[in-house]
């Protein structure tokens, strides 16, 4: 290719800061750093959510605008409510300057959330047990089993409380959900992988206000669908989640019926227009 | 008694902007200050960033003539405002006593009532007066009101 | 090893031979031929019109290709065909071909998935090895990466395909379906200026378009820009401008037919580049495959290129000889699983309107 791939600057006042933010993913929409808040000795996550340049900039002013407000108006929701995300520290979607040749990006800045994200957690575990499982023996490979099955279920616990403060998360994959680090670790596994601490929710960048049984069944389908793309292995403990959210709160009978139809819809869903 | 005036370099701002602050309580003169913000006076610039909002926060939030406990925040717009400068201004201007710019001493002072009231959060459950380590609840319902309250000024405007 | 594949599952019929030499060199494409029913401006094509048209032509094309390949029957180790997904009655002529031309040249069948066999040309023609893939066409739109042995569907339609979308936009403004609605709708778009607001839909790394197509048919009805009347008056004028100097008429913030064109793909695209990028974001892939016949639009392929620069990779794209249905596809995939020992049996060389992505067992992938 031709065109030199370059990270985008960051925005105002983050050329300022010292020590300069760390960049520590590239997500798809967003470029997370790692930075610090007022306070020089408090990290925080830094969500940069540049202008993409392929869109209309008219669409993309919309796009990059609606998001970050949204984003931050659910994290905002969602702390008040007490379930376990991130707390929005500051933010900017102006971008910098009005005219039209400015920064039409906005930025996020977020409490820092220690730990792995569960896709990591996943995939090592899985990777561990494709070369290893042999060499276990039955109640070895049971206690495997639980510990991803009680994952699953805290998993399912903490979307319960997300849908119960009526807000759907629009994205959920196993890269959006976080294991915040406990301050003492008890894992005792061959596997050397914990599954430990509290279950984080991450990126509401496609989140909504809803209460609706069907987007939130769509919340459970499309966690669902990446469990079974991403972890193949960890797939038949998807049920557990289900079974930690039936357990989070009343009412959540009807949604888990609409998942059933949401899930047929699925596999149903016509190949032709 | 000295004045503690903190000092304080944002990570985020250039080097040659420090942020000078200070805390008083028992303030003597609130009504006098306040005369000369409003009067506009170039001297007693303080504290408020947003123009816009101006009225608005210095409304709820600014000095009234009753005020007795006072925040007081100066940016080093220029070099020649320094950290001597602001000490020897702000003693000579409030007449209050000036205690230290920390968590412990504004727990003791800040209003959760009147808080919660401003920033719509009466639903959260109300902390204690003072940091208490033997109750972690405790200190959970402040952590849970700090953010929230972080929150909502975040979102202001949106 | 040389195949013929046959692919007839919507409106264009096409035969392919493929040659993957014994020593291991890279294959040949000896033949690539297609025929496509055009129907009407206004209408899409029906299930039954289409079939008659690929019965008419199936044997003609067979003919010409085995011609144009300079292959002998006797050549010919397989016989590919599309077994779904796609519409049935078009699907149905084609296997019924395939079938008889198995029993009187005596060569094994092989059904192949008509989204995998865009995948693996694609591949093959660009080079990109393990790239997440971008499908859209008429009848689908999906996001798919490969892993352990399947190609998984990340994302898709969750009603209508884009490409549906844009046909049935092109009716309704009356375009001409020659050569295909999404050119025409492609070109027209050029010379659009507005950008109307419209519904954007995405959900995950799935998208949403029937919201989309409903408020731009409203638009278009609004403004008195849909049917056939509208789209002479927009030809006229057209030809009457024509090499003369262009002067931009007072809009009033009324759009154009062109600015309708040009809003509905400025939107459709984002949405697709959107839940690519996710993909991408979500396997850890910096290459994109774009295929289907959506894929030959050059602002699509534009956006994703720009996209996939700022990840710091690239994006592969075929022209219309490849990423338009065609046979070849059908015979390199079929190719493959043939090599792998996979033969359809006679009892099973059955087609099917919904044969889903993710159910082929990739036998010949093994990374």
């Amino acid at each position: 290719m031709a065109d030199e791939y370059k990270p985008p600057a960051l925005p105002s006042p983050f050329t300022n800061t010292t020590p300069a933010p760390t960049l520590l993913a590239q997500g798809a929409e967003a470029h997370l750093y790692k930075t610090v808040s007022l306070d020089p000795s408090i990290p925080a996550a830094l969500k940069v959510r540049p202008s993409k340049p392929y869109r209309h900039p008219v669409l993309d002013r919309r796009l990059t605008r609606q998001r970050i407000i949204q984003e931050a108006r659910c994290l905002v929701k969602l702390v008040r409510e007490g379930v376990s995300v991130p707390a929005v520290l500051a933010m900017d979607w102006e971008g910098q300057g009005a005219e039209e040749s400015a920064w039409g990006g906005a930025w996020l800045m977020m409490e820092w959330v220690e730990g792995p994200v569960v896709r990591v957690v996943l995939e090592q575990w899985e990777a561990w047990m494709k070369k290893n499982a042999a060499s276990l023996d039955e109640s070895q490979l049971q206690k495997e089993e639980d510990r991803v099955r009680g994952l699953m279920k805290r998993i399912g616990h903490t979307l319960g409380g997300l849908h119960k403060a009526g807000v759907v998360h629009g994205d959920l994959t196993t890269s959006n959900l976080m294991l915040r680090s406990p301050a003492q670790d008890t894992t005792d596994s061959p596997t050397g992988v914990s599954m430990e601490g509290e279950v984080v929710l991450i990126d509401f960048g496609l989140a909504g206000q809803s209460t609706q049984d069907e987007d939130r069944a769509v919340d459970l389908y499309v966690l669902e669908r990446a469990i079974g793309s991403t972890h193949p292995r960890s797939e038949p403990s998807f049920e557990e989640v289900l079974h930690g959210y039936r357990e989070s709160h009343k009412g959540t009978g009807s949604t888990l019926k609409r998942l059933e139809d949401v899930r047929m819809r699925g596999r149903k869903r016509s190949m032709i227009g | 008694m000295a004045l503690k005036l903190e000092t304080i370099n944002i990570p985020h701002l250039p080097a040659s902007l420090p942020v000078h602050v200070a805390l008083y309580r028992n303030v003597q003169n609130s009504a006098f200050l306040r005369q000369q913000l409003l009067a506009g006076n170039a001297e007693f610039e303080y504290a408020f960033i947003d123009a816009s909002l101006i009225a608005e926060s210095f409304r709820k939030l600014g000095i009234a003539d009753s005020t007795k406990d006072l925040l007081i925040v100066k940016v080093s717009v220029t070099p020649e405002i320094t950290h001597d400068s602001v000490a020897a201004h702000l003693e000579s201007s409030v007449e209050g006593t000036s205690v230290p710019f920390d968590d412990m001493t504004l727990s003791e002072i800040s209003d959760i009532t009147k808080i919660k009231k401003l920033y719509k959060l009466g639903a959260l459950p109300s902390p204690a007066a003072k940091p208490d380590a033997s109750q972690p609840h405790q200190d959970e319902a402040r952590r849970r009101l700090e953010l929230s309250m972080l929150g909502a000024i975040a979102l202001r405007g949106s | 090893m040389i195949a013929i594949g046959m692919e007839g599952s919507a409106n264009k019929l096409g035969v392919g031979i493929m040659l993957h030499p014994e020593d291991g060199s890279p294959p040949q494409v000896l033949a690539n031929i297609r025929h496509t029913y055009v129907s009407p401006p206004g209408e899409g094509f029906l299930p039954k019109d289409t079939a008659r048209h690929h019965r008419a032509w199936v044997v003609k094309l067979v003919k010409k290709s085995l011609k144009e390949a300079r292959v002998s029957v006797d050549d010919v180790d397989c016989i590919c065909f599309t077994k779904g997904p796609g519409m049935g009655a078009p699907l149905q002529s084609v296997v019924v071909a395939a079938r008889m031309l198995s029993l009187l040249w005596n060569k094994p069948l092989v059904g192949v998935n008509h989204c995998v066999g865009h995948i693996e040309m694609g591949r093959l023609i660009t080079g990109a090895t393990n790239p997440v893939v971008l499908y859209v066409s008429g009848g689908n739109t999906q996001v798919i990466a490969y892993s352990s042995q399947r190609y998984r569907i990340f994302g898709e339609t969750l009603d209508i395909a884009v490409g549906n979308c844009l046909d049935r936009f092109a009716r309704t403004l009356h375009i001409s379906n020659d050569p295909a609605p999404g050119y025409n709708i492609e070109q027209l778009a050029k010379q659009g200026k507005q950008l109307v607001d419209l519904p954007y839909v995405v959900k995950g790394m799935d998208v949403s378009f029937s919201g989309l197509l409903a408020a731009i048919d409203g638009l278009a009805a609004q403004w008195g820009l849909g049917g056939e009347e509208a789209a002479k008056e927009d030809a006229d004028k057209q030809a009457s401008t024509a090499g003369e100097t262009q002067i931009i008429p007072e809009t009033d913030g009324k759009p154009t037919r062109a600015d309708l064109c040009f809003s509905l793909q400025e939107t459709v695209f984002s949405m697709l580049v959107e839940i690519t990028e996710r993909a991408m974001a979500h396997v850890g892939s910096k290459q994109v495959l774009i295929v289907g016949g959506v894929g030959s639009n050059e602002r699509l392929q534009e956006m994703m290129g720009i996209m996939a620069r700022d990840r710091g990779g690239s994006v592969y794209a075929t022209d219309e000889r490849f990423c338009i249905d065609n046979g070849i596809m059908i015979a390199q995939a079929g190719m493959l699983a043939y090599q792998t020992g996979f033969r359809t049996p006679l009892k099973e060389s059955t087609c099917t309107q919904r044969f889903r992505t993710d159910e082929v067992f990739v036998k010949w992938r093994e990374d």
